[in-house]
């Protein structure tokens, strides 16, 4: 099988794992107590009202009727409206996607910055105090939550150094002024949600590293008197950043959903603080047409690491 | 986390510097160092509001709304009457004035010369009568709060709305006038219909819609608003905080001018501040103890010595100073300060409790203690406060079993009075500018959050004092009902939590009031 019989066959699964993972929300998200239309119209509704909202969502319905109704507006373009802010999904996925995906990449680069080197280094100093010095960062970037280290540098560095805001992702603020104030309100929010990947990823390619460096035609590298930094970037570096690159693309997807707690923190109009936010509400529209947008986001990251790994090792064929 | 001190600015790098520095390191021409405050980068015409929560939506008065968004729905939309906290009166606004020729017949009058935004023509008696239509025929929330008793409504000229009752109501402007007193353009709504008006709201108010994106809606000023001079600020940006530590410290960082819903526990130290001013204001709320009398027949708390005993344990002092930090009022009754027919916060039961009283109780009533089964929902400090209590009612021997439950799980327990809930520590905030909806909604054994509680007596003053105009009579039935809801308990109160907000010292004109949706920024502005 070639690489884009496999492509396509991934492609064609899609739909199939989308409709497995939308359908087990669907019902998770209801099987739950609570009325999402009691939740919005509140305490003092008369049964009519709630059935007529009831009925303007479809949530008279069965529970199948219910699903095959979304799935059909889903396939004609429509997510439906929140039941609880009355605005379009869509829309509400349209601000916040972009702001998601911002801060990951912020955070993603951030990781970068900091892992690639790391690992680097721990790799060719092994087991003198550069290696412990970098373990031992990755096991603190591991351990601390990311909350924890959120609090820490808005203490330290937007309170006490006043160098970078607490918040401003999203506003028009950061949107309307230069590009420091476009750029700084990502800065803290980027390292609290990256520490961790930093750790990760770090220690992935030191021990990778190690690995490669360990080869054989590394060894005869060394023999033909190669520079060690040649050796390092040409021959050992590329070989080690294969299973970190496909990492990197999957943890990508990751992050998009993992921003709960960073996004509460720093006052980020992100997807997940409005997923957790509908889930607590029972907003059945905002929960499902946010959860199929990060199942296709994680899903499409997937194929694009298994791709990355057709052109970084010519020898993996599918 | 980070202390709520000011700080001499000498200690700090600033942004700007730190700014520089990176950009010479970087050799970038980048735009830095522009970071002022944005309020004075501005002109002073622009105000920074930290809000809690996340989203907002349902902008429009036709939609349930949550308290959020109706503040800003009360800064777009001026409502027919608007309470005089001060004088406990309900204040003529875009009702001119209003009459009650006969008990089942109300007039409104409409002020003349007050536009809708957009260009969408003068508020006109049409559009109220449209307004209230559309509530009625959308079934929405206010069917059984403002008009359960308005049986029809017609228009009598431009400016008039003739409202006939199915019996009479006292409270009509306060309830059905100043809850139910928010009107839409009936041309401008037509015209989008119910769900997109909401997202384009069309009001009267000081202030109009310019967007929303994300958590930050943005206001800016009504150029054609009706009160002369008003409002002050050209733009009010509105930016929720979910996190309340995070959201006074913006403010003390400069980045948001004004905030509401602090965390009880900085109030204190922040209204020190300097450069700050602190409005901690009792508000209509409350938080309360609530048994369910429909179901569980075979529960102790279904005798009221019982449910007295239980109020005589409350030491409501700690409630207020252990939760809420000192931010709060200790209460045994419904109405709160500010309301017709308020006495005094405390009027049987000791701020401290009385334990003794407590057993004496108990002991009357044939028992020595019993297990109860006592929900809240995921309000950290309703929690926290649930604790407290079942520690206190411990000493006279009642095991509260406390049920910790999600919102949405809570509310479909309660608000149905589900037999799998036995008893509950709720708070809520009251909506409606008259006691009427303090007690009706919750103690009449037809009220619309009833817990089951039946007491014909009660039953008759409420219709009584819903039936009466007279201020002075009213209130005296109001006593009478307190002095039940004392007796029986049906409802046991803790405190009413106070309103907090704050704001830079440079910010004048906020008028603080005990209600939570009637924040009204059009009178604020930075001093000159």
């Amino acid at each position: 099988m070639n690489t884009l019989t496999y492509l396509t066959r991934r492609i064609v699964q899609i739909p199939v794992v989308l409709v497995v993972t939308t359908l087990t929300i669907f019902i998770v998200v209801r099987a739950t107590p609570g009325d999402p239309v009691e939740l919005m119209l509140g305490m003092q509704t008369s049964p009519d009202a709630v059935e007529a909202l009831r009925e303007k969502f479809h949530l008279d319905k069965p529970l199948y009727q219910q699903y095959l109704i979304w799935l059909g507006d889903v396939v004609r373009g429509d997510l439906g409206s929140s039941i609880r802010l009355n605005r379009p999904v869509s829309q509400m996925l349209g601000e916040r996607l972009v702001v998601s995906l911002q801060l990951a990449t912020a955070a993603m680069v951030f990781a970068l910055l900091i892992s690639i080197p790391l690992g680097i280094v721990a790799a060719i100093w092994r087991n003198t105090w550069v290696d412990y010095g970098a373990t031992g960062y990755m096991v603190l970037g591991f351990s601390i939550p990311n909350f924890a280290l959120a609090l820490i540098l808005i203490y330290v560095f937007a309170i006490e150094l006043d160098w970078f805001p607490i918040s401003g992702i999203g506003s028009s603020t950061s949107q309307g002024g230069g590009v420091w104030e476009f750029v700084s309100p990502y800065i803290l929010p980027a390292v609290a949600l990256g520490t961790v990947q930093t750790a990760y990823f770090g220690r992935l390619l030191r021990s990778s590293m190690i690995d490669v460096l360990g080869q054989d035609y590394i060894r005869t590298a060394r023999a033909k008197g190669l520079k060690p930094a040649v050796i390092i970037a040409i021959h050992a570096l590329k070989n080690a950043m294969i299973p970190f690159v496909t990492m990197v693309a999957i943890h990508f997807g990751y992050m998009i959903g993992i921003q709960i707690t960073i996004e509460y923190i720093f006052a980020i109009p992100g997807m997940g603080l409005a997923v957790l936010t509908a889930v607590v509400n029972r907003d059945f529209p905002v929960v499902q047409g946010f959860t199929l947008v990060i199942a296709i986001f994680f899903l499409l990251m997937n194929i694009i690491a298994d791709v990355i790994y057709t052109f970084l090792d010519p020898r993996i064929r599918y | 986390m980070a202390t709520n001190e000011a700080k001499p600015s000498t200690r700090r790098v600033s942004r700007r510097a730190f700014n520089k520095g990176v950009a010479s390191a970087a050799g970038a021409g980048l735009a830095l160092g522009s970071g002022i405050a944005p309020a004075f980068a501005q002109g002073n015409r622009e105000l920074i509001y930290g809000m809690w929560g996340g989203d907002v939506g349902n902008l429009s008065p036709t939609i349930r709304s949550d308290i959020k968004a109706g503040i800003l729905i009360y800064n777009l939309f001026d409502g027919l009457v608007r309470p005089n906290y001060a004088k406990r009166t309900i204040d003529p606004w875009v009702a001119e004035a209003w009459s009650n020729p006969d008990p089942l017949t109300w007039r409104i009058k409409i002020r003349e010369g007050i536009k809708w935004q957009m260009g969408y023509g003068e508020v006109t008696a049409s559009d109220l009568a449209y307004t209230w239509q559309v509530h009625l025929d959308t079934k929405s929330w206010q069917v059984r709060t403002s008009f359960p008793q308005v049986d029809s409504f017609k228009t009598d000229g431009t400016y008039v709305l003739e409202v006939k009752l199915k019996q009479p109501l006292g409270a009509f402007p306060g309830i059905t006038m100043g809850y139910g007193g928010l009107i839409v353009p009936e041309n401008a709504h037509r015209e989008m219909g119910n769900d997109t008006f909401s997202l384009n709201p069309v009001g009267n108010g000081p202030f109009m819609l310019e967007s929303v994106m994300g958590s930050e809606v943005i206001l800016k000023k009504n150029p054609d608003y009706w009160r002369p001079g008003l409002p002050h600020m050209d733009r009010v940006v509105a930016r929720s905080f979910p996190d309340a530590s995070v959201r006074l410290q913006s403010l003390l960082k400069g980045e948001v001018d004004f905030l509401t819903h602090p965390d009880a526990k900085d109030v204190a130290e922040a209204s020190q501040h300097p450069d700050f001013v602190t409005h901690s204001t009792a508000g209509w709320t409350w938080d309360y103890q609530h048994f369910n009398l429909s179901a569980n027949k075979g529960m102790a708390y279904h005798d009221k010595l019982v449910r007295q005993a239980i109020s005589y344990a409350i030491d409501r002092e700690a409630i207020k100073n252990e939760i809420y930090y000192g931010q709060a009022t200790e209460t045994d009754n419904a109405i709160p300060p500010g309301f017709l027919g308020y006495r005094e916060s405390l009027l049987r039961y000791p701020k401290n409790g009385d334990l003794a009283k407590a057993k004496e109780l108990i002991a009357q009533a044939g028992l020595s203690g019993y297990e109860v089964e006592v929900m809240t929902s995921d309000k950290d400090w309703l929690r926290k406060e649930l604790e407290l209590v079942a520690a206190m009612v411990s000493q006279v021997g009642i095991n509260y079993r406390i049920r910790n439950l999600d919102i949405g799980t809570f509310n479909n327990l309660w608000i149905n009075n589900h037999e799998d809930f036995q008893q509950m520590l709720e708070d809520i905030t009251i909506v409606a500018p008259d006691p009427h909806a303090t007690v009706y909604w919750f103690l009449h054994s037809e009220g619309s959050v009833s817990s089951g509680y039946s007491n014909p007596d009660v039953d008759e003053l409420l219709d009584n004092a819903m039936a009466t105009t007279d201020p002075a009579t009213r209130e005296g039935y109001y006593h009478r009902i307190v002095d039940h809801t004392l007796e029986d308990c049906s409802l046991i109160y803790h405190v009413n939590a106070n309103y907090t907000r704050m704001h830079k010292k440079e910010l004048e004109g906020f008028e603080p009031g005990p209600q939570e949706y009637i924040e009204m920024l059009d009178t604020v502005r930075w001093k000159a």
